[in-house]
């Protein structure tokens, strides 16, 4: 993205940081409800009741491998 | 009946006729006629309805009064005006996406103009209603830009492309795509519009509440002697967060406009 980073000014920080925490909320919701879902679908299939909260935990940790992988440096 | 300093101003309250604010401050009657009911709801014009209108029409005549007899040296109007498309060009589409967004630079001026006056309603007479404290609203500017960021990314990239570019975010062990994959697929294409539209919404519902909460209990607490005091301190207060919504109805409109912006750069430069 085309940022200058010298470029600072009270809105644009605060837009900024308000940005980021907005698109790490939206991956770890993103996270727990696509395997959540998936396991949720897993569960419908084989009438069991395990797949819906392992898929919730598989979601966070892949989403906090990409929140890492993005943001954190 | 135990009567702790919890309830107590409750139960007052409750006597004295006081019907504390809720999310009934947000539901408008029809105005003019009715035409049915699509899943229950009501299709016909309400006061949002008309509000938004109008704050369509006002850009429409903020903007031929401005420019239709532009100046080289900018006066009045004109200026004020000016300030406010040079700032989406160069602090939003330029700062963000660069001189590829300038195509997109017409779509955001809208809708930024379109958010900060349906904002501001919320502090303006007659109006004093925020028009996005309806998820109607920024739900539909939300889809709006869903659309607008796909049809941009699918054609800069192609859809082969925009989606492996969305999908396969690079620098991921090949192994954890599997993972990786489905959790983008959701990020972008599915929570992106929502988490857009529910910030706004917070932000306008919230501070729609806190402007009721202060001026009801203003022109409550003035009713009674003994409470006269708190009345104006609850309405001194109210001022204070009518300037406070100032800066939110701006902040807001930016914030908004910035993030489509995001997007549409998102969709228009893949990360490398």
């Amino acid at each position: 993205m085309a940022r200058n980073p010298d470029d600072k000014d009270q809105g644009r920080d605060y837009g900024q940081g308000s940005n980021t925490a907005w698109s790490i909320i939206g991956i770890l919701f993103a996270g727990m409800i696509a395997w959540g879902g998936i396991g949720w679908l897993i569960d419908r299939a084989t009438g069991s009741n395990l797949f819906l909260p392992f898929g919730i935990l598989l979601g966070l940790g892949g989403a906090l491998y990409l929140i890492i992988k993005r943001y954190g440096s | 009946m135990r009567v702790d300093a919890v309830t107590l101003p409750n139960v007052l309250a409750a006597q004295e006729g006081f019907h504390s604010p809720g999310i009934g401050e947000f539901e408008w009657p029809c105005i003019g006629p009715n035409f049915g009911t699509v899943f229950g709801y009501d299709v016909c014009l309400n006061k949002v309805g008309v509000f938004m209108l109008l704050a369509a029409a006002a850009i429409i005549v903020l903007f031929y009064l401005a420019f239709r007899d532009a100046r080289l040296v900018p006066r009045g109007l004109q200026n004020a005006m000016e300030v406010g498309v040079e700032f989406v060009r160069n602090s939003i589409v330029l700062e963000v996406i660069g001189p590829k967004g300038l195509p997109y630079m017409p779509y955001l001026l809208s809708l930024f103009f379109f958010v900060f006056i349906g904002n501001l309603m919320g502090v303006l007479p007659p109006f004093l209603f925020p028009v996005n404290s309806r998820i109607a609203v920024p739900l539909f500017l939300a889809l709006l830009s869903w659309v607008v960021f796909n049809y941009a990314g699918i054609k800069e990239q192609g859809l082969v492309g925009y989606l492996r570019s969305n999908l396969f975010p690079p620098g991921v062990p090949w192994p954890l795509y599997v993972l990786i994959t489905p959790i983008e697929f959701v990020s972008t294409f599915l929570v992106r519009p929502f988490t857009l539209a529910v910030r706004l919404l917070a932000n306008m519902i919230a501070g729609h509440l806190v402007l009721v909460v202060f001026f009801l209990g203003a022109s409550y607490l003035v009713m009674n002697p003994l409470t006269v005091v708190f009345g104006i301190g609850s309405f001194l207060a109210g001022v204070v967060f009518v300037v406070f919504e100032l800066l939110v109805a701006v902040l807001q409109a930016y914030i908004f406009t910035i993030l489509n912006a995001v997007y549409l750069a998102g969709a228009l430069e893949p990360e490398h």
